[in-house]
């Protein structure tokens, strides 16, 4: 089910809401079963054949848990436990994600016509890695025991299911054994509305508005010029932000509704000044969890700058290679790996500018930075590396542009956009949204008719943009 | 009641306001004329014609309905009626499947009763294609008039947006203004998806172009796209399922039916690169011509092996589309009943089609 459906909005949502708090009079457990089988539903409608997968899932990563917590095994057996559940993890990710591609590649080499086809269950990216890091902290003792339920509304939350953000079990799981998620509370319903629709007029109006313009360059015969080039990647560069953020605000704006504060996942990732401030700024749980689970375990920065580097490598590659089963994917990972290399050694190798050039330099190193990642979304957005080779190199010819009527209509259109990203604020900010203090909003959205009103226009123009099928981009991955 | 609680009641009482605005809005403007045909306002089309279709199945009078593919989506209406007679409507759907065609058909007969179907048909219509209701390009709701569809179209912001163009067109001053920014409207419906009167013919047919674009298809790499979706039991049983069953439900509807002059290049692609689709398409369209050929109400015309069109490839776009020219070329064929399929030997034009692309030869 999408969020940006009138089946989501009117039916779906409304239900659950009222149903989760109908039901906490009953007890502390019901909500909880209740909003577990409410995910599982969400889940359920249109991927009805990959549920039970996902309960084995859930129950397969459980039971390592209960091993890892609760008895007193062996070192030896805690180890061929977590081995055991982590590489299991691993396998359904594989079979499931990578096994065409695999035998794809097997084929390109050896030539053994080996072909597999097999349906990527949605999801399985997201829920896969939240359970892997349960299972790593439960065998580093950091984890105390969870109830099923609770564990089981953990990993299928639907807010979160499909296309995360990637939550962590010790923020979740104290939040869904607090009595806030079985009574409502009027102010989050009405800041959990409010974002959700924020996140709706960014997916219904903004991404979707500007996706006829990607297609210009993604998709389009060779050659390309130089202004469609251009106008299509950073077209993409907006629709993914757009789709993404759209995607995670309205998923924190549902959570909210039940009391419920997910983590962050985007804070202006544009108006980043370097990489390293870039990933500090797009979907930032995934980053989170491969500093903590990948680049950390292999050692991260504590064995010196070469080590540092080749682990930030691996970690780019294999997060490139988490996106999609393709080599543009990797070649997308490689690319941010080497510009993450190039800024650690250049923050050690070059001075900070004097302060009267602090402007300039600043100027520089945000264009620097949206150039390098608009570069790299090429390789994320495209089918193939032709695909992408011929997109870059148009945008790489300024002899063969158009700039007629049309070309200018759609410049303008990417500007307003790059305005929005570049000098509005982020949602969190005009929400007031702070997932550590589990505050959010202020004063003036009770007071001032204003903002309710204006959230009033963003939420019906938000509806009003609902197309009849418009899947988010990071459902496929 | 607390002040949150309040101000969720005014958020959520505000949107609904503005959602029933639009909604009002759209329902008195009707830029798609479902509801009834633009009288206070100066209609507006739309080249997206899954969506327009359905306004133009309710607004138009007709008794005729042009039907098909690409093929013929840029003839004009008046073109067609000059050649044919009587009042028609174009409801051609680039890239569209047999299934497609068909509901829109249906839904136009069931509704509206035209007397006579000129029928554009390619035998790759017939390759699967997802149920109506998966069909995420077509608004069957709206085509049905059902409650889903309605409604989707008075809440929809894309038409709240039309209505709004429409609105300030119809205000004399702002008239100029809105005609520059709303470049792409189009306020004659004989102009949909024709091609621009300033449009250079000779740079978009032509042979080089149509040359291109057989080399392409026939590159080794992308060879395998011309039997994708090609398949003789299933295509059998679409067109069974969707024209066949079609015809039989309105035997009082003629039902003028051709298969369109493709260049000869297209034929010669499929040989070359493609051999086992080649004779899908072959055996397929044997199929469908002995079939048509048995109902009263169907008159079948094979333009494919018609060489003075086929073989001159100034005539095309790429290995299949073809000029305005050849558009009244047709038109007038149609008219005159030239090239009918002999129901005595349903095949015969098939044949003398399969000697051509088996003698031709490429220079390249």
């Amino acid at each position: 089910m999408l969020f940006n459906s009138y089946a989501f909005i009117f039916l779906f949502l409304p239900i659950v809401l009222l149903g989760t708090f109908a039901l906490g009079r009953l007890g502390h457990l019901v909500p909880v079963i209740w909003l577990a089988l409410a995910s599982l539903a969400f889940y359920g409608f249109g991927n009805w054949q990959f549920v039970p997968l996902l309960l084995a899932s859930v129950a397969f990563n459980y039971a390592i848990g209960y091993l890892l917590i609760e008895r007193k095994l062996q070192p030896s057996a805690r180890r061929a436990a977590l081995i055991a559940g982590v590489g299991g993890d691993l396998v359904i990710l594989g079979i499931f994600k990578y096994a065409g591609f695999f035998a794809a590649n097997l084929d390109a080499v050896f030539g053994t016509s080996l072909t597999v086809n097999i349906l990527l269950p949605v999801g399985i990216s997201f829920y896969t890695f939240t359970q892997i890091a349960f299972l790593v902290d439960a065998f580093s003792g950091n984890v105390a025991r969870y109830a099923l339920p609770h564990y089981a509304l953990f990993v299928t939350y639907f807010p979160h299911l499909i296309a995360g953000p990637i939550l962590h079990h010790r923020d979740m799981i104290p939040q869904f054994e607090r009595a806030e998620i079985k009574r409502p509370n009027a102010h989050l319903i009405l800041c959990g509305t409010i974002i959700f629709a924020i996140g709706l007029f960014k997916k219904t109006c903004l991404a979707d508005g500007i996706q006829p313009l990607v297609s210009l360059a993604f998709g389009a015969s060779a050659p390309l010029s130089f202004d469609h080039a251009w106008i299509g990647a950073l077209a993409y560069t907006f629709q993914l932000y757009f789709d993404f953020s759209g995607y995670s605000d309205m998923a924190i704006g549902i959570s909210l509704m039940f009391g419920v504060f997910l983590p962050l996942n985007f804070n202006s990732p544009y108006k980043a000044q370097s990489i390293v401030d870039f990933w500090r700024r797009w979907h930032m749980t995934l980053s989170k969890f491969l500093r903590d689970y990948l680049y950390i375990p292999l050692g991260g920065n504590r064995r010196g700058r070469v080590p540092r580097y080749v682990n930030l490598m691996v970690t780019m590659l294999l997060g490139g290679l988490w996106h999609g089963a393709a080599w543009t994917f990797v070649a997308w990972g490689a690319l941010h790996g080497i510009y993450l290399c190039i800024n650690h050694a250049w923050n050690h190798l070059v001075p900070a500018p004097p302060p009267r050039f602090a402007l300039a330099a600043k100027l520089a190193a945000g264009t620097l930075t949206f150039v390098a990642v608009v570069v790299a979304w090429v390789f994320f957005r495209a089918d193939s590396f032709a695909s992408a080779l011929t997109v870059l190199s148009g945008m790489a010819n300024p002899a063969t542009v158009i700039l007629g009527r049309d070309e200018v209509a759609n410049i303008l259109l990417i500007a307003v956009y790059a305005a929005i990203v570049w000098f509005a604020p982020n949602t969190q900010t005009l929400m007031r949204y702070d997932h550590e203090r589990r505050m959010v909003g202020a004063g003036e959205i009770e007071l001032r008719p204003f903002p309710l009103y204006a959230a009033a226009a963003v939420l019906a123009c938000g509806i009003l943009g609902i197309q009849q099928h418009s899947e988010f981009i990071y459902f496929r991955f | 009641m607390s002040i949150p609680a309040r101000n969720l009641l005014r958020l959520l009482g505000a949107s609904a306001v503005l959602l029933w605005l639009a909604a009002a809005l759209n329902f008195a403007v009707d830029p798609l004329q479902l509801f009834r045909p633009s009288r206070l306002f100066q209609p507006m089309y739309s080249n997206d014609v899954r969506l327009q279709n359905a306004g133009l199945i309710q607004s138009q009078d007709f008794d005729t309905v042009f039907m098909g593919t690409s093929l013929g989506i840029h003839y004009r209406q008046s073109d067609i009626d000059r050649a044919l007679g009587g009042h028609s409507v174009k409801l051609t759907m680039q890239g569209s499947s047999s299934r497609e065609q068909a509901f829109v058909l249906e839904e136009t007969l069931r509704q509206r009763h035209p007397k006579r179907i000129v029928w554009e048909m390619d035998d790759f219509i017939f390759c699967d294609a997802p149920e109506i209701d998966a069909d995420i390009y077509l608004p069957a709701g709206l085509y049905r008039r059902d409650a889903k569809g309605i409604a989707g179209y008075l809440f929809s912001g894309t038409m709240a947006r039309e209505s709004a163009w429409m609105l300030l067109r119809a205000i004399p001053h702002l008239r100029p203004a809105v005609d520059r920014l709303a470049k792409f409207s189009i306020s004659d419906v004989d102009d949909i998806n024709v091609l621009a009167r300033d449009t250079d013919i000779a740079a978009l047919y032509n042979a080089n172009n149509a040359f291109a674009s057989f080399v392409r298809i026939t590159d080794p790499a992308r060879a395998a796209y011309l039997g994708e979706g090609y398949g003789y039991e299933s295509e059998v049983q679409n067109f069974e399922r969707d024209v066949a069953a079609l015809i039989a439900r309105y035997p009082d509807v003629q039902f003028d039916i051709y298969f369109p002059p493709y260049s000869i290049l297209q034929w010669v692609a499929m040989r070359d690169a493609s051999p086992a689709t080649l004779k899908i398409v072959y055996e397929l369209t044997g199929h469908v011509a002995r079939r048509l050929t048995r109902f009263s109400n169907v008159r079948l015309f094979d333009f494919r092996a018609i060489a003075e069109i086929t073989h001159d490839l100034g005539n095309y776009s790429d290995v299949i589309h073809h000029s305005p020219d050849v558009d009244l070329k047709v038109l007038s064929m149609l008219a005159r009943g030239e090239y009918p399929v002999d129901r005595a030997a349903p095949t015969a034009s098939l044949d003398q089609l399969k000697a051509q692309a088996a003698a031709y030869r490429v220079e390249r």
